[in-house]
Order: C-alpha cells, then sequence, then structure tokens
C-alpha cells in the first residue's frame, strides 16, 4: 500500500507535473525555445543553430544553418523617460477597453502598465500598449541618420538592388511630454498622430509627398492625402486598402512600425512569453550585408524578453492570415514579426534593429535602426535604415496641406 | 551676341545668387564652410531622357502628309535645391530640349507647303522644338516668415485641381502642346508639358487642424514671353508671315494646306467677292475657296495678368475650396478667332471677282480675359449599405461667366456647312459655361492578375462635362465647323499596377467621348531591379473616332508609338 502510495505520490508530484510541462510545451510550440540561456559570448552558427531554434525567424534559422555566424551580446538595458513614467502614474488609473476595444479615458503613458498576460482583455491591453509606447512628441524617421533620412535597399532573389530614400514626420498632438503646448496641442484633442512621409530619391518620385492622419475615434478612417509631384497635385486616396505594397518596397501600409492597422480593426491573442533574439543596441548604421544579401555581417544578437501578440484581422478579406508580433517587455517596440497568409502560410518575416539616440537634453532613448523584411514566398527583401530624431518640435501646422502644395521636388520642409 | 550675352548675365546672376545664399562670410571659396554648405545645403539632381516617336497609321517616308518620324526629343534638367536656413529655400531649375530631324524632312516639307498663289509658305523650323535658354526653367523662392504663412517667389507652377490627364481648374500655367500629343499622360505627364509663369504666390494656414488655407496669386505675365503664355496646342497658321506655326499635335499640319482642298476653316467661308460664282451644291472652283489667314493676336504686357485667390477648409471627411481667378486665360481650347476682313489672295482684286483666285478670310485667334469661379472637393466613402467602396471621391467646378465662343450659320451659304452668323458678325458669343468634372479613385487587389497578390491595381475613372447654360445653335470651337452641344461630355479610365517587384509597370489611359471619339494611351515602363536611375519605357497614343474634324478625332492620323529612356541623376 506504501508502494502503492509512493508510486501513487511519484505520479502526481513529479509525473504530473512533467507530463504538464510538456504538454505546455507542446502546446506553446514555438515558444518552447525560451526557456535557453544563452551567453554573451557565445558564437551561434551552423553547428549549433537548435541554441536559437524558436527566438528567430524560420527563414534566418535556415540561413543560420546554411552558414551565417553570429555572436550574442549582453542585453541593452533602456530607462524610460521620466515624464513618461509620469504620465503613466498619472493617467493609467482610469484607462478601460471599451466594447469595441476601444481606448476610454486615455491621456497619456502606458495605458496598461500593470499588464497581465492572462487578463481576458491581455490581447487589446497589450495592443495599446504597444501602439501608445513612447515614440517621443514628435520624430523625423531617418533623423538620426548619417544623411538624415531613410534609405531603404529593395533586394531582388538574384541580389539586385535599387535604392531609394524618403523622411517621414510623426507628431503626437495629444500626448505631449516633453514640448509645449502640453500635453495636448489645442484643437488636436482627437488626433492620435500625423504623418508627413516625403520621398527624395530617385528624382522621379522625389516630392511625393503624403499626410496621414490617425483619429482616435475607432470607427474613422485615415484620412490620407497624396501630392503627386508629376502632376503637381494634391490627390485624396482611401486608407482601406491597407495591403498595399509600398513600391517597390515588400512593406505594406499596414507594416509601417510593425503594425501600423488601426487598433479596433483587428482581434488580438496573446500567445505568451518569449525570449527573442534581437538587437538592441546596433552596432553600424546601416548595418553592414553583403550587395545583394540582407544579412548583417558583424552585427550581434542579444536576447530579450518578448510577449507574443498574435493580430489577426475583423475583415475576414484581410490580406493577412495572423501577423504574430514579438513585443519587447522593455520598450513595447517590436523586434520580430512573422506574417501568414490567408491560406495560413508563412508569408513574410520581419525584424527590427535598435540603437541609443539622444535627446536635446541628452538624455539616452531608443530608436528603431535598421529594418529588414523579407518575402519568403517570392524572395524578395527590403532593408531600411530609420534611426529616428526625437523632440525635433516641429510646428503642427506643418502637417496640413499648405505643405503639400509648397513642396518643390527634393526640397527639405525643415 | 544676343545668346552671349543672354548666358552671360545669367551666369552672372547665379553666382551672385550663390554668393548671396551662403555662410557669405566664408574665408574662402574652396574653404571648409563652403564645402559644408554645399555638402549640406544644396542638393543637385535632375534627369536625361530622349524620346522616339513614329507614325503608325500615316504618312510615309517623304513626310509629304502626317510625319513619319514624328519625334526624337532629347531633354536635359539640372536641378538645384539650396537651403539657406529653415526659412528660406531656392529651387532652381533648367531645361535643355534638342530635337534634331532628319534634313529630309525638312526638305519635304518645303516642297509640300505652299500658299496661293506662288509664295513660298516657310514651314516650322527645325529647331521649333528646341530650348537652349540659360533662363531658368523654374527658379522659386521659397519663403516662410512663420510656421503658417509660405510665399512663393520666382518662376513657377501653380496647379489647382485634382484631375488626371485632362486640365479643368489647372488653367493657371500654360500648357506646352506643341510637342506632347494631347491626352496622353503615359507620354508626357502635366508636370512635362506646363509652362512656368513669373510671379508670387503666398498660402496662409489659418487653422492647420481644419486645414483652413488662405491662398493668393498673381502673375503680372510681362516677364514672360508673350508665346509662353498661351497654349499652342493648335497652329497659328499665320500666312499672314509666310509663316506656318502648325505643331506637330495641331488639328491640321501645315502640311495639309494644299491649294486644292478646303480645311475646316475654309469651310466656313464662301467667297464674299462673287459669291454667284459658288452657289452651286459642292462648290470646287477655285474661286470659291478660303484660304484662312490666321494670326495668334498675344496679349500685351497688360493684358497678362492673372490673379487668384482661393481658400480650402475640411469638415470632417470633407475637404473642399472655393477660388476665383481673373486674367488672362490661357487654354487652347478656349481660344476664339475673330473675322477680321475679307482680301483677295491674288494682287489683283479682279482675280477673286473673275473666280480665278481664291480669298483670304483673315482671321485673329485670341484668348479673351475670363473670370473664373471655382470650386473643388474631396470625400472618402468607405462603405454604403454595409458594400465596401473604399473610394476617393472628387470634384471640380469651374464657372466661366460670358465665354467666348465662335458661331457660325448652320448650314452656311452656297451649299457650306458654315457661314457667317446673321446676328454676330465678328463670329463670336459670349455664353455662361458651367465646366464640372468628377473623379473615383481606388486602389484594389486583384491577386488573380498578379504575380504578388499585394501589388495594387490603381483604378481612376473621371468623367468631366461642359455644360453651355444660355446655349445657342450654331456655337462652334475655333478651330473647326463642329456644332457644340450644350451638353458635350468626357470620360477617361486609368489603369495601372506593378508587376515583379514593381520593375514592370504598366499603365494604361482610357480617354471616351461619347459623340464617338476615344483615345487610347498604354504604356509599359521597365525599371530595371539593378538600378533606380533607369528608366525604359513603351508608350502608344491612339485616336479614333468618326469624323477627323472634330474632338479627339483631330489626331486620328496620328496614332504613334514612343520609346522613352531616361536616367535620373
Amino acid at each position: 500500500m506504501s508502494k502503492a502510495n509512493n508510486r501513487l505520490s511519484i505520479v502526481s508530484n513529479w509525473l504530473a507535473p512533467s507530463l504538464l510541462a510538456v504538454l505546455v510545451l507542446v502546446h506553446s510550440g514555438q515558444i518552447r525555445a525560451a526557456e535557453v540561456e544563452l551567453k554573451p559570448g557565445e558564437t551561434i552558427g551552423p553547428n549549433n543553430w537548435q541554441r536559437v531554434q524558436g527566438m528567430v525567424g524560420e527563414n534566418l534559422l535556415n540561413r543560420i544553418k546554411g552558414g551565417y555566424t553570429f555572436q550574442i551580446k549582453e542585453p541593452k538595458l533602456y530607462k524610460p523617460l521620466k515624464e513618461y513614467v509620469e504620465a503613466t502614474e498619472k493617467y493609467s488609473k482610469n484607462v478601460k477597453l471599451g466594447p469595441n476595444g476601444e481606448l476610454l479615458n486615455y491621456a497619456a503613458g502606458l495605458p496598461f502598465p500593470n499588464f497581465d498576460r492572462n487578463d481576458s482583455q491581455a490581447g487589446p491591453k497589450l495592443a495599446w500598449n504597444f501602439f501608445w509606447r513612447w515614440l517621443g512628441d514628435d520624430y523625423k524617421t531617418g533623423g538620426a541618420t548619417k544623411e538624415g533620412k531613410i534609405n531603404r535597399f529593395a533586394i531582388e532573389k538574384d541580389g539586385s538592388e535599387r535604392r531609394s530614400d524618403l523622411v517621414s514626420y510623426f507628431i503626437f498632438p495629444r500626448t505631449r511630454y516633453m514640448l509645449d503646448p502640453k500635453p495636448v496641442i489645442p484643437g488636436y484633442e482627437n488626433i492620435d498622430y500625423m504623418q508627413l512621409r516625403i520621398d527624395s530619391y530617385p528624382r522621379d518620385t522625389a516630392g511625393t509627398t503624403t499626410l496621414e492622419i490617425r483619429y482616435d475615434d475607432p470607427k474613422r478612417v485615415d484620412d490620407l492625402y497624396i501630392y503627386l509631384p508629376s502632376i503637381r497635385r494634391i490627390r485624396r486616396a482611401t486608407t482601406t486598402q491597407r495591403c498595399q505594397t509600398l513600391a517597390p518596397s515588400e512593406f505594406v501600409l499596414d507594416d509601417i512600425n510593425s503594425h501600423n492597422g488601426k487598433i479596433t480593426d483587428f482581434n488580438y491573442r496573446v500567445l505568451g512569453e518569449k525570449k527573442m533574439l534581437a538587437n538592441m543596441a546596433q552596432e553600424h548604421e546601416p548595418y553592414h550585408r553583403k550587395p545583394g544579401d540582407y544579412l548583417p555581417i558583424d552585427e550581434k544578437w542579444e536576447v530579450v524578453d518578448t510577449y507574443v501578440l498574435e493580430v489577426t484581422a475583423k475583415d475576414p478579406n484581410y490580406c493577412y492570415g495572423k501577423k504574430i508580433l514579438h513585443i519587447n517587455k522593455m520598450t513595447y517596440d517590436n523586434v520580430w514579426t512573422y506574417i501568414y497568409d490567408r491560406k495560413g502560410e508563412f508569408f513574410k518575416e520581419f525584424w527590427g534593429f535598435f540603437k541609443p539616440v539622444n535627446l536635446s537634453d541628452g538624455r539616452e532613448v531608443w530608436s528603431v535602426g535598421d529594418v529588414m523584411i523579407l518575402n519568403v514566398q517570392n524572395g524578395r527583401s527590403t532593408v531600411v535604415t530609420a534611426t529616428r530624431a526625437y523632440n525635433r518640435g516641429y510646428p503642427v501646422s506643418m502637417f496640413s496641406l499648405a505643405t503639400l502644395q509648397r513642396i518643390q521636388r527634393g526640397e527639405s520642409i525643415e | 551676341m544676343e545668346r552671349l550675352r543672354r548666358v552671360s548675365v545669367n551666369l552672372v546672376e547665379l553666382l551672385f545668387l550663390v554668393l548671396l545664399a551662403a555662410p557669405a562670410q566664408a574665408a574662402s571659396i574652396l574653404g571648409d564652410e563652403w564645402e559644408k554648405f554645399f555638402t549640406e545645403r544644396v542638393k543637385f539632381s535632375g534627369y536625361m531622357e530622349n524620346t522616339t516617336g513614329l507614325a503608325v497609321s500615316a504618312g510615309n517616308r517623304f513626310f509629304a502628309e502626317s510625319n513619319r518620324f514624328v519625334m526624337n526629343r532629347f531633354v536635359i534638367q539640372p536641378e538645384f535645391n539650396l537651403d539657406f536656413n529653415e526659412k528660406v529655400k531656392l529651387f532652381i531649375s533648367w531645361r535643355f530640349v534638342k530635337e534634331p530631324r532628319y534634313s529630309a524632312e525638312a526638305k519635304s516639307r518645303h516642297r509640300v507647303v505652299s500658299y496661293f498663289p506662288v509664295a513660298p509658305v516657310q514651314p516650322l523650323p527645325n529647331t521649333f522644338y528646341d530650348e537652349d535658354s540659360f533662363k531658368p526653367w523654374e527658379m522659386v523662392w521659397n519663403i516662410n516668415p512663420t510656421d503658417q504663412l509660405n510665399i512663393r517667389l520666382g518662376r513657377q507652377f501653380i496647379s489647382w485641381g485634382e484631375t488626371d490627364g485632362i486640365r479643368l481648374l489647372d488653367v493657371i500655367n500654360p500648357q506646352d502642346g506643341t510637342f506632347a500629343p494631347p491626352a496622353a499622360p503615359n507620354l508626357f505627364n502635366l508636370d512635362e508639358t506646363r509652362i512656368p509663369s513669373w510671379g508670387i504666390r503666398t498660402l496662409y494656414t489659418v487653422r492647420p487642424v481644419s486645414n483652413t488655407i488662405f491662398e493668393f496669386f498673381a502673375l503680372p505675365g510681362f516677364w514672360d514671353e508673350a508665346k509662353q503664355r498661351v497654349d499652342e496646342i493648335v497652329g497659328s497658321n499665320d500666312t499672314g508671315d509666310l509663316k506656318v506655326r502648325y505643331g506637330r499635335w495641331s488639328a491640321h499640319p501645315e502640311t495639309r494646306l494644299v491649294l486644292a482642298g478646303r480645311n475646316a476653316f475654309g469651310n466656313l467661308f464662301a467667297n464674299p467677292i462673287n459669291p454667284v460664282l459658288c452657289q452651286t451644291a459642292t462648290p470646287t472652283k477655285i474661286g470659291c475657296l478660303v484660304i484662312p489667314s490666321t494670326s495668334r493676336e498675344l496679349p500685351d504686357a497688360g493684358d497678362s495678368w492673372k490673379i487668384g485667390t482661393r481658400i480650402t477648409h475640411s469638415i470632417g471627411k470633407l475637404n473642399f475650396g472655393l477660388g476665383y481667378i481673373w486674367g488672362f486665360n490661357p487654354q487652347s481650347t478656349d481660344m476664339v478667332f475673330k473675322l477680321k476682313g475679307v482680301t483677295c489672295s491674288s494682287p489683283i482684286a479682279a482675280a477673286c471677282a473673275g473666280g480665278a483666285a481664291p480669298s483670304v478670310a483673315t482671321l485673329r485667334l485670341v484668348n479673351d480675359r475670363t473670370n473664373i469661379f471655382a470650386g473643388h472637393f474631396n470625400y472618402t466613402v468607405d462603405e454604403i449599405v454595409s458594400l465596401p467602396l473604399n473610394t476617393a471621391i472628387r470634384g471640380e467646378l469651374a464657372f466661366y461667366p460670358d465665354e467666348p465662343y465662335n458661331i457660325s450659320k448652320f448650314p452656311g451659304p452656297f451649299g457650306l456647312r458654315a457661314g457667317p452668323h446673321p446676328r454676330h458678325p465678328d463670329g463670336t458669343v459670349e455664353k455662361n459655361t458651367l465646366r464640372y468634372s468628377l473623379g473615383f479613385d481606388r486602389t484594389t487587389l486583384i491577386p488573380f492578375l498578379q504575380e504578388d497578390p499585394l501589388r495594387p491595381f490603381r483604378m481612376s475613372f473621371q468623367i468631366f462635362q461642359r455644360v453651355i447654360l444660355d446655349h445657342e445653335d450654331g456655337i462652334h470651337p475655333f478651330s473647326t465647323a463642329q456644332k457644340i452641344k450644350m451638353v458635350s461630355t468626357n470620360l477617361t479610365f486609368r489603369v495601372s499596377t506593378g508587376y515583379y517587384g514593381d520593375t514592370i509597370l504598366p499603365d494604361v489611359f482610357v480617354g471616351y467621348d461619347p459623340a464617338g471619339y476615344w483615345n487610347l494611351n498604354p504604356a509599359v515602363t521597365y525599371a530595371p531591379p539593378w538600378n533606380e536611375k533607369v528608366t525604359v519605357s513603351l508608350i502608344a497614343a491612339l485616336y479614333g473616332g468618326h469624323n477627323k474634324f472634330n474632338s479627339l478625332g483631330f489626331f486620328s492620323e496620328k496614332d504613334s508609338v514612343f520609346l522613352k529612356m531616361r536616367y535620373q541623376f
């Protein structure tokens, strides 16, 4: 009897949890690799690719198997700005979700600082945390690169490349932490952000300018105006077709900043937590690579803790079946994205490197650095160098149609 | 000498600008400050382009009718951006064009162009399409005294409206139609065919959040060459000075000015010198022929002003604007001719009276001053009754009070199609005219037509209508004896996409006039994946209609294909 009890005890005390653990691992599938301990200085390559299995996209894993070798480095840590922390403490208490997943009573800061992935509304809450992560009061994408603009390379499967340059300005008029007027620019209480994107190279596209406005009203679609230098006119465009590629890249409109769709247009599910390989302190800008290939040659990777968020569109006709984001727990930025088509087949994977940049007062913050997207179905990839310059104090009048009316081909609007 | 003087003056001006521009306290023109300035503040770009066109539907190797080799146009356009500081910027560009022509073509045209009785008429010179002036093509000072005020000063383009391929409110700058075929935006886009004007434009953003913007512009016109203030799409057939100025896309090139035939102008007039001779159903005697001697009446400096103002605003998803333009109207299709008199083509007046020589109608082709009350709107429609529409709708409206038209009596005397109107002896009449357009734009994914399912098809449908509110029978355009109905309509459709990573770019523009005319402007561009600076395009401009003296039928003998190679730098 005692033997039987002992056996039972073994089963209940050891086997059951083990089985449970196995079940969890099987259930969570790709999250399995989260337990791997990688040490700084360790070299990963074709001989030990299993060490990072599940911590990178399938395609990158295959490249590692095929010879790509890199080192693991110490994780780069960032501190959130005190203004953002203070706003979070001040405003987050009253923030809640509405019946359609919309954000209610939000003013500034991280909407849900005490995020619990077991919360029944964890998915949309994490999505909102991602949307309202710290991004400054305004920024110029590409503003902190050597050339002061975004460099984008469209790489064909055969290795041929085309370059295009652009700049992109964002302003967040109702979540201002450092620049006056704070916390809201009067009259802009209902606008989440405005984006001005200006192509500057090659010449024929130079001057093509888009003004995009995102409203907080979940039912109102974005406004989008495009100035076309070939006709010198402003045209209105719809933003409902959000899956069109941004020629000649592999990004679609909703891929900007990993996930640029209207938050309330999607369903969200937290799949778990996971350690991923990322690069939060990119060493070279742009990262060194062989011509015709997107792989960074001499960048080191680090391990970051992420939440895994599954994004599916409410619209059944949406182009992507699902998107899997890996959201850095430290910054709420996304480090890896996996995209599946409507048939459920793997479609695209992209990563974002990050790097430290300084505000005008010298404080260090983080910015996206180089971003790579690969369409695994057609073999084309796009590499973008897009380091941001924050808090430039752009006048809100810059984000109006007057800018589109006065833009000159190749001109700087700053 | 004159050219040398111009070049010298312009180079001095440029040098002066550069000296003014910068950190002028720089110690040396080769010093660090200058290097820094040019590196950080000066941007250089531009393009080179060669376009070769061949007529495919008419013409022969002797160029006796329509020229088989219609175009070989080489363009270089260097462009500079100088950012002096955040408030003052300068954009300056030059355009140089050379169109080498076969000498055989010129000789052929000399042979076939004639004028009664024997005086040779000079066809277009071979340098007609060339542009070799060092005068800046564009030179715009962009000044921002405050965040909300923008002033653009200099030789510039001002474009109102949102239409594609066809202009409605875009009537502020003239459009050069001499080298570009009409309604063919895939060959030369509007930016390449507009002619810049000297002037000032100010934009004041009253309220940024609602895009409330007040705009004012003034183009004095007197700094521009008179010829450049007007459209040149239709030649002036200026036989008064024995020069024929029909460009290649004119409705009737100079080679049609033959003695034995009558052209559209001629059809409007019967021989008033001896009408009895022509009282047959089909007057074919030479004495019944009327040769139009048409000359362009270019506006003088005082008549060339153009002033306009507009306010735009957004309410919710609706964006709209209301404006007003006063001044000189450069649209070719709005020109009218005024009959100034009839003379005999022979030095001996009795030759006409006796029916031995045609008479000459002296016409002045003029663009009158105009008032335009303008409006536009755009709006996005996401869905209607749960049906996803996803379309941007745009509209433009222009009201021309007292717009001048030519008017004749139909049918004319002596069996001719039209003749002088008894109530309007100078052949003109003024009517209130409303023009409007509606455009529908959307992008859509059509996976089964694409190798990459997410490359969008961009589609645009437009309808244009002109309504002559107090219409009168007999109104016709200056160039033909075809009546204009109270309501005339044009439809356009455009679709474009990108294949193979946007390296193969098809674009099709179609125009249709329900009266029975059409044009087709397909293009396919190759943008090689290994060089973003190069594009090669194969383009066609095709026209059709049941009457070659009307609408797009004008160009039915000018179907052409083009190879365009472009290098951007």
